[in-house]
């Protein structure tokens, strides 16, 4: 057990050493591949003799559709005063610091977008976007363009700090590529969205990594983006996964995301969140306002949230959610099981369902894990019985929930009127919310409020 | 705005009478008249450089500035209200739009222009912090210090808010000044002729506090500030109208509020030569508080540079965080955010450590009023640049007259500030 491991002798260091020579070769190569957007900008144009005609500025890449890599379909160039479009099929040889193209004589057409171009200098270069794999919010320090099979992509974008260094020092250093800190741009969801000849806003395919995010994430993304990038992600977001990720929301942004966006879409963002949820945000609205996102839902929403509205926010009532499940004692496992299955929506809602007699009043609280190692055929009246659970009314204090929440050793506590019927449940992770209000996410404290 | 678009889809929420825009509107104003973004950036210029400049224009020329403050309110007006309309209508802040609208070695220069700015400001504020409790006899060698750690505890730790409000409540003591500049009968046909008719000193000095006075009453900052709070509040182009109105308002009550300073301070020690320190501006307060002026002057400088010099260093790393990328809803981790941070913290030891500079504490705080009455009029010409791009702002572009009297508001700050920036030159070499 004693055997020290080998000194680095002479064969390590020389593995070593090819090893680091290999790596710097691959570096190399991948630099000499890729070609700086950042770099290309007012690099000479020349035609098939050599002649300097004007100098680029800007590169089209055409990013409608299921390319993963955008392909790049002309340049800018500036030629005198005028800025020219330049097909990309006119152009011979594109290096990293000069352009040239096929023929003697170029057609100056004027540039003008056309549908589903982005202009990459102007609408993508400095600005934000979305690492989906790395669930940040970046800004493009530089884009790269490598030949993928036939034509040249867009393949990745930089988010260096050197490369911003490097773009400010010499234009020598500007066309070299420093691929250290480099996203593949297929984990990008890019924002500016492309403009139809109308003028029309033609959205993109959202990017599927997109769905994999937690709700926790989207709600990052969405503090950290500009205005209008945000209105273009939670355009793009599903419906459920945009009221999920509000629900996450620091309420401060939360209200703002809600103030400006079209008090349509904000009422029905709110009406798909869970109620608890949709009344905090309510609650932090004024009055008009909140008047004004509850008359755009759907009436009985509205009703649902107006009466939660009623109790303060510091009372079993302003805690609970009312998605409940109410299932009868003549009921079998099997039937409840698929109704259970219909509510999928309020998946996170639910940790039990509730027994009431005919009469609507509490039975019992069965958990979903008796129902999972009930037989399918059991009747709901074979798992009720003691012990009782504890419930509690909606005017009692957090500090009653509290303690009602610890007696009943369950992850949620029922509120129940005077006569017994279930209005609504507190789910423990709603009570560690209110209990540490600010501290939840440690976040800075923003300008003065 | 009051577009006659019949379409029934658009109709709901673009036309000027339709319930949602009422309703906003009400909720707008009502929140915007307590406490708006216009009003609190618009008085982030009476803050420690502030108050102490405003004095000393008073103490040295007594009312001659005021005119001078005329222009400036004009000036501030125009600059703040393109400010709010930039955070309007693309719901970014200046850093962020700067980066995205300017080729990235000019987007530098404007950031440098700020951080400079700004590191100046901090350092007005702790020399406010230190001058302020040199006034119940605290060394600012240890009241400096003290503070910083402090305000960089509270913040990073996370106890700011309840801090912050105290500082505002003990600011609030300088709402005592228009009552002192009443109670001290200045001389008010003197001060009416000299607020409408120019009377301009050709000196050196008066220059020198002319730009003293522009840099502390249309500070960078407040730009910075006035657009990120009108984009992050959600404020749009539809709520945009009672955003201006509030900003406008905000500008005019704020300079309101450092002309009765400046009266004030005129009419008590007017005529005396510069200030010189805390105790000499603080005879001012004498109309209103009597023997107790210099310590009520003390706790109102004590919670103004208290707030400021936590608020200017936050929003600054805010703001370049933003511009180079990183997040803009920042934990509190070091290793998470260190380039937030690392702004911060450099920004709070760099601004306490220049307040401890030897010499006159006065002077300090009016000469970093003087270098940022010479960025001025850069930050000034950026934002000119974005509010006149129609391909940001759409129809909400600067006019023709508008644009034309803004141009020549920021060519009269800069022709000011290259004068004495050249004189300061001179000096340097000392041919002048």
């Amino acid at each position: 057990m004693s055997r020290m491991p080998p000194l680095p002798g002479r064969r390590v260091l020389q593995h070593y050493r090819e090893g680091r020579n290999q790596r710097l070769l691959t570096l190399k190569a991948i630099r000499e591949s890729l070609v700086s957007v950042a770099g290309l900008v007012g690099r000479p144009v020349r035609n098939q003799k050599g002649a300097e005609i004007g100098d680029v500025t800007d590169v089209v890449v055409k990013w409608v559709g299921d390319d993963d890599y955008p392909p790049v379909t002309g340049l800018v160039v500036r030629v005198g005063r005028r800025e020219a479009y330049v097909p990309f099929d006119q152009v011979d040889k594109l290096d990293s610091d000069q352009v040239v193209l096929k023929s003697a004589r170029l057609d100056l057409r004027d540039f003008a977008r056309r549908e589903g171009e982005v202009t990459l200098v102007r609408d993508v270069l400095d600005h934000q976007l979305v690492d989906v794999d790395g669930v940040k919010v970046v800004r493009a320090a530089d884009l790269y363009l490598a030949p993928v099979f036939d034509s040249l992509r867009l393949v990745g974008v930089d988010v260096s700090a050197q490369s911003l260094l490097r773009r400010l020092g010499p234009a020598r250093w500007r066309t070299r590529p420093t691929p250290d800190k480099v996203i593949d741009w297929a984990a990008i969801q890019p924002f500016g969205t492309p403009t139809g000849p109308a003028g029309d806003v033609k959205l993109r395919t959202p990017h599927q990594g997109l769905r994999r995010l937690r709700p926790g994430e989207v709600a990052d993304l969405l503090e950290n983006l500009g205005r209008t990038a945000r209105r273009e992600l939670l355009s793009v977001l599903e419906p459920e996964a945009a009221a999920d990720a509000l629900e996450e929301m620091e309420p401060r942004e939360l209200n703002a995301l809600l103030q400006e966006a079209p008090a349509e879409e904000a009422a029905r963002l709110v009406a798909r969140m869970e109620p608890d949820e949709a009344v905090d945000a309510l609650r932090e609205l004024e009055p008009e306002d909140r008047e004004e996102l509850l008359g755009h839902m759907p009436p009985a929403t509205a009703n649902r949230l107006l009466r939660l509205l009623d109790y303060p926010d510091d009372t079993a009532g302003g805690l609970m959610t009312t998605n409940l499940v109410l299932v009868t004692l003549d009921e079998t496992v099997a039937a409840v099981r698929r109704g259970l299955r219909d509510a999928q929506e309020h998946r996170t809602d639910i940790d039990a369902v509730i027994v009431v007699d005919d009469e609507g009043r509490l039975i019992d609280d069965v958990t979903l894990y008796e129902l999972f190692v009930a037989e399918p055929d059991a009747k709901m009246s074979d798992l009720v019985g003691p012990p009782t659970p504890v419930t509690i009314h909606p005017d009692a204090t957090s500090r009653e929930v509290v303690e009602a929440l610890t007696e009943n050793r369950g992850s949620s506590l029922l509120v129940v009127d005077q006569e017994g019927h279930p209005m609504g449940r507190i789910l423990a992770d709603d009570v560690v919310d209110s209990l540490v209000p600010d501290q939840a996410r440690l976040h800075f404290p923003k300008l003065p409020a | 705005m009051a577009s006659t678009n019949t379409s029934p889809e658009r109709t709901a929420d673009r036309l000027t009478g339709s319930p949602r825009r009422q309703h906003r509107g009400r909720r707008l104003r009502r929140y915007l008249l307590v406490l708006g973004p216009g009003l609190i950036a618009a008085n982030a210029g009476n803050d420690a450089g502030g108050i102490v400049t405003y004095a000393s224009a008073g103490a040295q020329f007594r009312y001659r500035v005021l005119f001078l403050m005329v222009l400036i309110t004009l000036a501030l007006v125009i600059v703040q209200e393109m400010a709010a309309r930039l955070g309007a209508y693309t719901g970014q802040g200046l850093m962020s739009l700067i980066r995205e609208e300017f080729s990235l070695r000019v987007a530098t220069f404007a950031v440098v222009c700020l951080i400079v700015a700004n590191v100046g400001l901090v350092v007005a504020e702790f020399a406010g912090i230190g001058a302020a409790l040199e006034l119940f006899g605290v060394s600012r060698y240890l009241s400096v210090p003290a503070a910083a750690v402090v305000i960089w505890g509270s913040v990073v730790f996370g106890s700011y808010r309840y801090a912050e409000r105290i500082f505002l409540l003990l600011s609030l003591v300088f709402f005592a000044y228009p009552i002192a500049a009443v109670l001290a009968h200045p001389d008010w046909h003197m001060v009416i002729s000299q607020t409408f008719l120019p009377h301009f000193t050709a000196t050196r000095a008066f220059l020198l506090l002319s730009v003293a006075l522009v840099g502390t009453t249309i500070t960078p900052y407040m730009q910075l500030y006035q657009a990120a709070a009108v984009a992050d509040k959600g404020i749009g182009p539809d709520e945009y109208r009672m955003a201006r109105a509030d900003t406008i308002a905000g500008s005019i009550f704020s300079n309101v509020i450092a002309a009765s300073i400046i009266v004030a301070t005129g009419a008590a020690i007017g005529g005396s030569g510069p200030l010189t320190s805390a105790k000499q501006a603080a005879q001012a307060l004498k109309p209103v508080a009597g023997a107790a002026a210099e310590k009520l002057f003390g706790i109102g400088l004590l919670g103004a540079s208290a707030l400021a010099a936590a608020v200017v260093p936050l929003s600054t790393a805010y703001a370049l965080a933003e511009a180079i990328g990183a997040e803009r809803s920042v934990s509190r981790k070091f290793s998470e955010a260190p380039l937030f941070l690392g702004l911060f913290t450099a920004q709070v030891a760099l601004g306490a450590a220049l307040a401890l500079k030897p010499g006159n504490l006065v002077n300090l705080l009016i000469g970093t009023q003087v270098l940022n009455g010479l960025i001025t009029p850069i930050v000034l010409a950026f934002i000119l640049i974005l509010a006149n791009r129609r391909s940001l702002l759409g129809e909400a572009v600067n006019g023709p007259v508008f644009r034309a009297v803004a141009f020549l508001c920021v060519c009269a700050v800069g022709a000011l500030s290259l004068v004495v920036f050249g004189q300061t030159l001179l000096g340097w070499f000392g041919i002048a």
